[in-house]
C-alpha cells in the first residue's frame, strides 16, 4: 500500500475525535451535573467546575424508593431473558433442522411481528388484560415482553444453530436418542456463544423498555426506564435533578456490558447484516 | 426432522406469539370498528336546602346491580377512521366511556395535553414519521460509512476505544438518551450556553422547529453506530487481492474506494436503510420526551396518547390499524428481499 498523505491522516483522526465527542457528550454531561445542585447543573453561564455533592442520588435511591425500581427490573430483565432463550433455542433448533417450507413462512411471519410499532397492539392488551383483571402484572409485562421478543430471537438463534453441523445431532440420533435427547446432550453444549450473544439483545430489549412498562404497568410496579419518565416534564427543580441521577443509574448497568461483552454486541449487530 | 417433531419444537414459540402478538392484532382491526358509551339516563334530583326544596334534571350513568356502569357497545363503523384522518366534523367530543381507569395514564400522565390539535391527526403524524426517517437515513449512511473508514485506517489498539465508545449512544435506553439531550439543550444548559458565545439564541424546547430538529439529532446520534459497526464488519472483509491488484494498476486511493470497496459495502448499505426505515417509523421516546407532543407527533405516539389520554381504546386500535397498514407497506422491500435470500440460499 502506498503511505497516506499526513492531511488525509489528520483529517481522519480529527473526524474521530469530533465523532468521540459528539457521541458521549450527552451521556457525560448528564454524570456530570448529576452530581451537582440544580443551581450549579442549570445556570447562566455554565459552571465547569461546581461544588460536589451526592444529594440527587440518596434523595432518588432512599427517599423515592428508586431500589424498588431497580429490583422491579431486575425481576423482568432476568425472566423474560430466561423464558426468551428457553422458547427461542427450542424453536430456533427447530428452524434450523427443518427443511420443509413451513419453516421459511414462520420466519417470514416473524418479521412482520418484529417490525410493528408496539403502542399498535396497547388498545388490544389494554381491553384483553382488563377483562381478565392482569393488567397491572409482572408477568403479563414479562410475557408480553417475551412475545416482542421471540421475532428476533428465533432469527437470531436460528442462524447460530445452522452452523452447527447437523452431523452433530444425527450422529447422536443414530446411536438411539430421541430428537429432544440430541437437543440437550449434544446441542446445548456447544450452542453458548449463541445464546449468550441472543440474550444480550434480550436484556436490552427489556431493561430498554420504556412503552409497554409505562403503559401496562402502576407505579409501584414499575421499571426504572418507567419510572423515571415523570422527570420528562418536571416542574420542580428536585424531581428534575432527580431525574438526572436516575438517567445515569439506569446507564451505569449498560457501561458495564459493554465492557464485558463488547465483543458479543458487536458480533450480534453483525451477525444479521452478513447472514441476512 | 419430520415435521411432527418440528412443530413440537416451535409450538411454545408459535403459541406465545400466536396469543400476545396475533391475536391482539386482530383485536385491535375488531375494535377499530366498534365503539362503547355509557348508557345515561336522566334523573330528578331533589334537594333540601334550609331554603326550601330545589329539583333539578341531571344526567347519570345506569349502574347494574354490581355497582358497575353498564356499557352500551356496538358496531360503528368506520366513523374513528373518519376522526383519526380528521375526515368527520366535530371531533371535540368524542371521549367514550371507556372503562380504563383513571390511574392508567401511569407515567404517561406527564405529557402536556394539547389543547388544539390538528384535525388530521395521523397524517400529522405521519408526515413528521416520514421527514424524521428520510432526513435522518442520508446521515446514518453517509456519516456510518465515513466513521468506519476512519476506523478501519487507524491502529488495532485504537479501533476497539473507538467501538466501545460508539457502543453507548446505540444500546443506552432511548427515553434516557433522549432525556440526556434534553437536559444538554435545556434553558441555561451546556449547548445554549455555547451557542450563546457566538451570539446565538434558541429556546430549543420551545418552538416547533427547533423541537423538530432535536428529535432528528436524537435520531442519527443514536443510530449512526449501528451502521457504522455493520459497515466495519463489512470493511473487515474486503477482498484484499483486489485492493492490491487495483493499487498495482494504478488506481487512487479515491478508485479504490469507489470500485471495490464501495461495491462491496452495498448489500450492507441496503441492509442497514431497510433496518433504519422500519425503525424510524417506530420513533417514540425522543417525540414524548422533547416535545411531549406539543409540536410533533409520531405515529407511535399518536396511539399511545389517544388510549392514554384521551382513555378512548377504540379510537386508538382505528389509529394503530392504520399504523399497521403503514409498516406492512414498509415491508414489503424487505420481505422480497428476504424471500430471495432464502429461497436461492436453501
Amino acid at each position: 500500500m502506498n503511505r497516506r498523505p499526513l492531511s488525509l491522516t489528520l483529517l481522519i483522526y480529527g473526524g474521530l475525535a469530533v465523532w468521540l465527542v459528539l457521541a458521549s457528550l450527552p451521556i457525560v454531561w448528564t454524570a456530570i451535573i448529576s452530581f451537582r445542585q440544580y443551581v450549579d447543573a442549570f445556570s447562566a453561564p455554565i459552571k465547569w467546575v461546581a461544588p460536589f455533592t451526592f444529594e440527587n442520588y440518596t434523595r432518588l435511591w432512599i427517599d423515592k424508593e428508586f431500589y424498588r425500581n431497580f429490583l422491579n427490573t431486575a425481576f423482568v430483565t432476568v425472566f423474560t431473558v430466561t423464558i426468551s432463550l428457553t422458547v427461542g433455542c427450542l424453536a430456533g433448533y427447530g428452524l434450523s433442522r427443518y427443511r420443509g417450507s413451513l419453516g421459511f413462512w414462520l420466519l417470514l411471519v416473524a418479521l412482520v411481528f418484529r417490525a410493528i410499532p408496539h403502542s399498535s397492539l396497547l388498545p388490544s392488551f389494554f381491553t384483553i388484560f382488563d377483562a381478565l383483571g392482569i393488567r397491572n402484572s409482572y408477568f403479563t409485562l414479562i410475557f408480553v415482553l417475551v412475545a416482542i421478543n421471540q421475532p428476533f430471537t428465533i432469527w437470531m438463534l436460528r442462524s447460530f444453530f445452522v452452523n452447527i453441523p447437523s452431523e452433530l445431532d444425527e450422529a447422536a440420533l443414530v446411536d438411539g436418542c430421541t430428537r429432544f435427547q440430541a437437543f440437550r446432550r449434544v446441542i446445548i453444549p456447544v450452542m453458548w456463544p449463541g445464546v449468550v450473544t441472543t440474550g444480550l439483545f434480550s436484556f436490552l430489549l427489556a431493561y430498554n423498555d420504556f412503552l409497554l412498562s409505562s403503559a401496562l404497568t402502576n407505579a409501584d410496579k414499575m421499571t426504572m426506564p418507567a419510572a423515571i419518565a415523570n422527570s420528562i416534564s418536571a416542574e420542580s427543580e428536585a424531581l428534575l435533578m432527580q431525574g438526572v441521577a436516575g438517567a445515569v443509574s439506569i446507564t451505569i448497568p449498560l457501561i458495564i456490558l459493554i465492557v464485558l461483552f463488547q465483543k458479543q454486541i458487536v458480533g450480534g449487530l453483525t451477525q444479521g447484516a452478513v447472514k441476512g | 426432522m419430520k415435521i411432527r417433531t418440528f412443530l413440537q419444537f416451535v409450538s411454545p414459540s408459535v403459541g406465545l406469539m400466536l396469543l400476545l402478538l396475533a391475536i391482539p392484532m386482530a383485536t385491535t382491526f375488531y375494535l377499530s370498528v366498534r365503539n362503547c358509551t355509557f348508557d345515561m339516563e336522566v334523573v330528578k334530583v331533589e334537594q333540601t336546602t334550609p331554603f326550601g326544596k330545589t329539583e333539578s334534571l341531571t344526567q347519570r350513568a345506569k349502574v347494574d346491580a354490581s355497582g358497575r356502569a353498564v356499557q352500551v357497545c356496538g358496531f360503528v363503523g368506520l366513523d374513528y377512521y373518519r376522526k383519526v384522518l380528521g375526515l368527520a366534523a366535530g371531533d371535540a367530543e368524542d371521549t367514550p366511556a371507556a372503562s380504563a381507569p383513571a390511574d392508567a395514564s401511569g407515567a404517561a400522565g406527564s405529557t402536556v395535553a394539547p389543547s388544539s390539535r390538528a384535525s388530521n391527526e395521523f397524517l400529522g403524524a405521519l408526515s413528521f414519521t416520514m421527514i424524521y426517517t428520510f432526513v435522518t437515513l442520508p446521515f446514518v449512511v453517509i456519516f456510518g460509512l465515513l466513521i468506519a473508514l476512519a476506523v478501519n485506517s487507524t491502529t488495532q489498539r485504537l479501533r476497539s476505544v473507538f467501538i466501545s465508545a460508539s457502543l453507548l449512544p446505540f444500546i443506552i435506553t432511548p427515553v434516557v438518551a433522549a432525556l440526556s439531550i434534553k437536559w444538554l439543550f435545556r434553558d441555561n444548559g451546556l449547548v445554549p450556553h455555547l451557542l450563546s458565545q457566538a451570539d446565538i439564541q434558541v429556546y430549543w424546547m420551545a418552538q416547533a422547529w427547533s423541537a423538530r430538529l432535536l428529535v432528528i439529532v436524537y435520531g442519527i446520534w443514536h443510530t449512526l453506530p449501528f451502521a457504522f459497526i455493520v459497515f466495519y464488519a463489512g470493511l473487515q472483509s474486503v477482498p484484499q487481492d483486489s485492493l492490491e491488484a487495483a493499487t498495482i494498476d494504478g488506481a487512487t486511493r479515491w478508485q479504490r474506494l469507489r470500485y471495490v470497496t464501495l461495491p462491496h459495502l452495498l448489500p450492507l448499505i441496503v441492509f442497514v436503510t431497510l433496518i433504519h426505515l422500519m425503525d424510524s417509523y417506530r420513533v417514540f421516546e425522543p417525540v414524548i420526551v422533547l416535545t411531549q407532543g406539543a409540536f410533533t407527533t409520531s405515529v407511535q405516539y399518536l396511539t399511545y396518547f389517544i388510549l392514554l389520554q384521551e382513555h378512548n381504546p377504540y379510537k386508538a386500535s382505528a389509529a394503530a390499524v392504520l399504523t399497521l397498514i403503514g409498516i406492512l407497506i414498509l415491508l414489503i422491500p424487505l420481505l422480497v428481499k428476504t424471500w430471495r435470500e432464502q429461497k436461492g440460499g436453501v
